[in-house]
This record gives C-alpha cells, structure tokens and sequence, in this order.
C-alpha cells in the first residue's frame, strides 16, 4: 500500500443557499449563478453520532434546480448549507 | 510532530561555495544564461545595502556598488539538496522534499530509535550543513512546522505545540498561507494583514472573501487542517556524464552525445534488470552556470530510441556551450515486454501492467496520483462516510489490483 492518509469520496462542500420564509430553499448559487429551486423531491432528518464530540444534526434535501439538475444538500445545526457532488 | 528543516539561501549558498566567494560579502545571484536581467537570493550584507531579490541587475549595482553576482548553478543545488534529503533518510525518516534546502518529516516513528523527540532533534542537528545556519521547526501540523522552521534561530529547534499554534500563526504575515498572489493582495486591501486576522474572520465571511479554495487556508490559518507530510519515494538513480575536450555549443553535437548517453544509460538499466522512469538532463556551462531539466516518460522502458524521442527536444533550451553533459535517470521500473497479445493475459498479468502504469503515473504526478475507492459504511445516513479513497495498491498479490 502506497503512502497518505484515508480520504471520504463524497464530502460535502460549503454552498450558498437563499431560504423562504418556511425555511425551504429557493434559490441556490451553483458556480456563481443563482438557480431557482424548481421542486423539492423530499427532505428529511439525520440526527447521528449525538454520542461524540462532533454530534449530527442535518435536514437534507433533495431538489430539482432550475434547467434541471437534481441536487442533494443540507442544513446542519449551525445553519449552514452544505452540497454533495 | 512534524519535523521541518530549512537552510536558508540555500541556493546562494551552494553557488557561493562553487564559486569560493565569501559568505558575509554583499553578494546576490545573478540572472540564469537567457532569463530577464534581475537578481535573485543575496547576503545579508547586500540586503543591508538595500538589494533584494527581483531588483534589476543595474538597479541593484547602483544600490550597492560593491555588489558581486555569481552565477546560479541549478545543477549543483540539486546535487547538494539529494544529499541533504540522503542524510535525512539515513535518519530513518520518510522524508518530504519541500524545495531546495526545505524538508519535513513526521518524528514519532523515531521516537524509540533515537530516544523521544529530543534525541530525533540532536540527530538531525548532526546531518546540517557547517555554517548553512540550518532551521528546525517542530509542530503538529506540516505547515506550523514549516513556519517554526523558517522563523527558528539557527540550530536552536523552535517547537510550537499544539496549544501554541494559534499563538504562533496569529503574528505572522497573510502571505504566508497557502492562497493565490490575488487573493492575498485583495486580503491586503481589506485591512487583513495577518494570519491571526484571517483565523478571527467567521466561517461565513472567510467563505464570502476567500471562496471554497481558500477555506481550507482559512482552517489553516485556524491550526484546523493541514495537509499531511508526502515522504517521497528514494529513487534508484543511475548516471552518464560526457566531458567535452572543448565546449560544445553546436545542437547535432549535442543531440548525438546525448543519444549515445541514453544508450549507455538504457543498457546499464536492462543489466540491472530494471527500466528508467524519468530523466535529468543535466549540463554544466562554458564559463559559470548549468542547465537542469527533468524529463518523466510515458511508461518505464529501456528502448533508447524512446528514450532519446523524450530526451532531445529539451536540448535546444541550452544557452550556453556545455563543458559536462550528465543524464541521470530513475531506474526503478521493472523490465520486461509491453505489447500486448490476443490471448487471454489473466488477472495476474492485468494486475502487474495496471501496477507498473500506477507506479508510472505516480512518478510523474506525486503519490497521490492514482487512488482507490474502498466501502466503508455503504448504508451509513452520511454519504461522506460510505466510501473512501486510499492509494491504489500496487503489490503483485492476485486480485487485489486487477
């Protein structure tokens, strides 16, 4: 086995996201261009690992953008927004 | 902890050394054969007389009419810093090369060798350079050790601990983090001068100012993240060297002693039994300076017309008639045919090719090159937590790499 550490695949990035006033998305900023949320396809809890020192605490959801694109991202304890891909 | 060494104006210093100049005279590398007419690294004496590197030759003689240049000598720097990461290695180190004269190390394998921390430190204090004035920075992170290192009093190791590193980053300049030349000019124009300035921004306003490229500067900047120390892989090298009577300057001249070099080189290579995965060509110049160039091939091979195919294009760069020219090569791929066959060649054979092209790869691109997707938790809530990457493994066991 070569050198270096283990590194996850599917880490999630920091991504901007503008709410509605129920707190679901609206407008998300792919690549510097704000995409209209089309549909929400499901949203839905993760609360894990309440256990350690790094507890879980996310709302995911699943949306459909604006030409298209189906994206997954969530909004963890401190309300930040985060997507994966 | 992670072990940084530096010796600073290490290529100064080598060309001083080549050059017999003293080491306390206001003197500055003068410009490459063929480069822009500025200077590079200089003395402290010449500093104080108000040269620094990047300053235009006339400029920097009006500054310091005492001034002396001396020709930079790539070829005698990468000879000294192989030696310099050689010493390290014999150390038991899986050493990092940062740049010339810069290495870095993780220590805590070397803890029972050489007796704790202390005893790792007293021996790498041994393998400096007399009068190099060698830095030892000591920290939990690559890029805090390198900071200590660079900051150190010579010989004297600066060790930041764990519960230092915010304390030690917050005064240092923003420059020093790992961000593009544009970014930290526009941190610059903010007011933001400083890495402690950076580690006090929010999550939200470093993302806002720095972008996704420049969070993890931001943790950084924080003592949060890192990247970890990348030990290099020791090369077998193996070299060819033709003085001319007479300085060479005609490019036919030139190409037909390089052509014979690789040849020699080829052959030497297939004795071993081995193939060559890259090259440098190195040439000393007529009247100072040298030429250092590397060339990665496509695939491990012992075909001299191949060889030459990547070699020679990168002799017309040369500037100046060439006294020595010295090919040296990494000798660490396996032997062996390369075509390919109707038959079935079975995973055995599949995994020995893949592994060779990873290696390959990996010689030219750095370890991380080439990884493996490996399931962790496939039905874990956290898609972050179903897979991983670790680097491909490139064993001859059946069936793991096919």
């Amino acid at each position: 086995m070569g050198t270096g550490p283990l590194r996850y695949v599917a880490r999630a990035r920091p991504i901007r996201v503008t709410c509605g006033h129920d707190g679901t998305p609206r407008v998300v900023v792919v690549a510097g261009r704000g995409r209209q949320v089309v549909s929400v396809r499901d949203e839905w809890l993760v609360q894990d690992r309440w256990w350690t020192d790094h507890p879980v605490d996310r709302h995911f959801f699943e949306l459909v953008l604006e030409p298209g694109r189906v994206m997954v991202l969530y909004r963890d304890r401190a309300a930040e927004w985060f997507a994966y891909g | 902890m992670i072990v940084a060494v530096h010796l600073p104006r290490f290529s100064l210093l080598v060309a001083l050394l080549a050059a017999r100049q003293p080491l306390d005279a206001p003197t500055a590398l003068g410009p490459p054969p063929g480069e822009p007419q500025v200077i590079g690294l200089c003395t402290a004496a010449a500093e104080a007389q108000g040269v620094k590197p990047g300053l235009r030759v006339g400029e920097a003689l009006a500054r310091c009419p005492r001034l002396e240049l001396v020709t930079p000598d790539p070829d005698a720097v990468a000879d000294a810093h192989e030696r310099f990461l050689v010493r390290l290695e014999d150390l038991g180190a899986a050493v990092e090369s940062v740049g010339p004269g810069s290495a870095c190390f993780t220590a805590d394998g070397l803890y029972r060798l050489h007796g704790g921390l202390d005893g790792v430190l007293r021996r790498v204090r041994t393998v400096l350079p007399v009068g190099a004035d060698g830095r030892i920075g000591v920290a939990p992170t690559r890029f805090v050790a390198l900071e200590a290192a660079f900051q150190a009093p010579p010989r004297r190791p600066l060790i930041v601990r764990a519960e230092d590193v915010i304390d030690f980053l917050a005064t240092l300049p923003v420059a020093r983090l790992p961000l593009p030349a544009k970014l930290v000019a526009a941190l610059f124009d903010l007011g933001i001068r400083t890495i402690g300035a950076v580690a006090a921004l929010p999550r939200a306003a470093a993302l806002e100012r720095l972008g996704f490229s420049g969070i993890s500067a931001w943790k950084v900047a924080r003592g949060e993240h890192d990247q970890p120390v990348r030990p290099r892989i020791p090369p077998e090298p193996l070299e060819v060297r033709m003085e001319f009577p007479e300085a060479v300057g005609a490019l036919p001249a030139l190409e037909s002693a390089a052509t014979l070099l690789v040849t020699q080189l080829a052959d030497r290579a297939r004795a071993r039994g081995r193939a060559l995965r890259s090259l440098v060509i190195r040439a000393r110049l007529s009247g100072d300076g040298s030429f250092v160039r590397e060339v990665v091939l496509r695939d491990a091979t012992t075909d001299p017309d191949r060889i030459a195919l990547a070699v020679l294009p990168h002799l017309v760069r040369i500037s100046a008639p060439v006294e020595v020219l010295i090919v040296r090569a990494d000798a660490s791929g396996h032997e062996g045919g390369h075509q390919l066959t109707v038959l079935d060649i079975g995973r055995v054979e599949r995994a020995r090719r893949t592994g060779e092209a990873v290696l390959q790869t990996r010689a030219a691109l750095g370890d991380q090159a080439v990884m493996r997707v490996i399931e962790l938790d496939p039905l874990s809530r956290l898609p972050e937590r179903r897979w991983a990457l670790v680097p491909f493994d490139t064993s001859p066991e059946p069936g793991r790499s096919a």
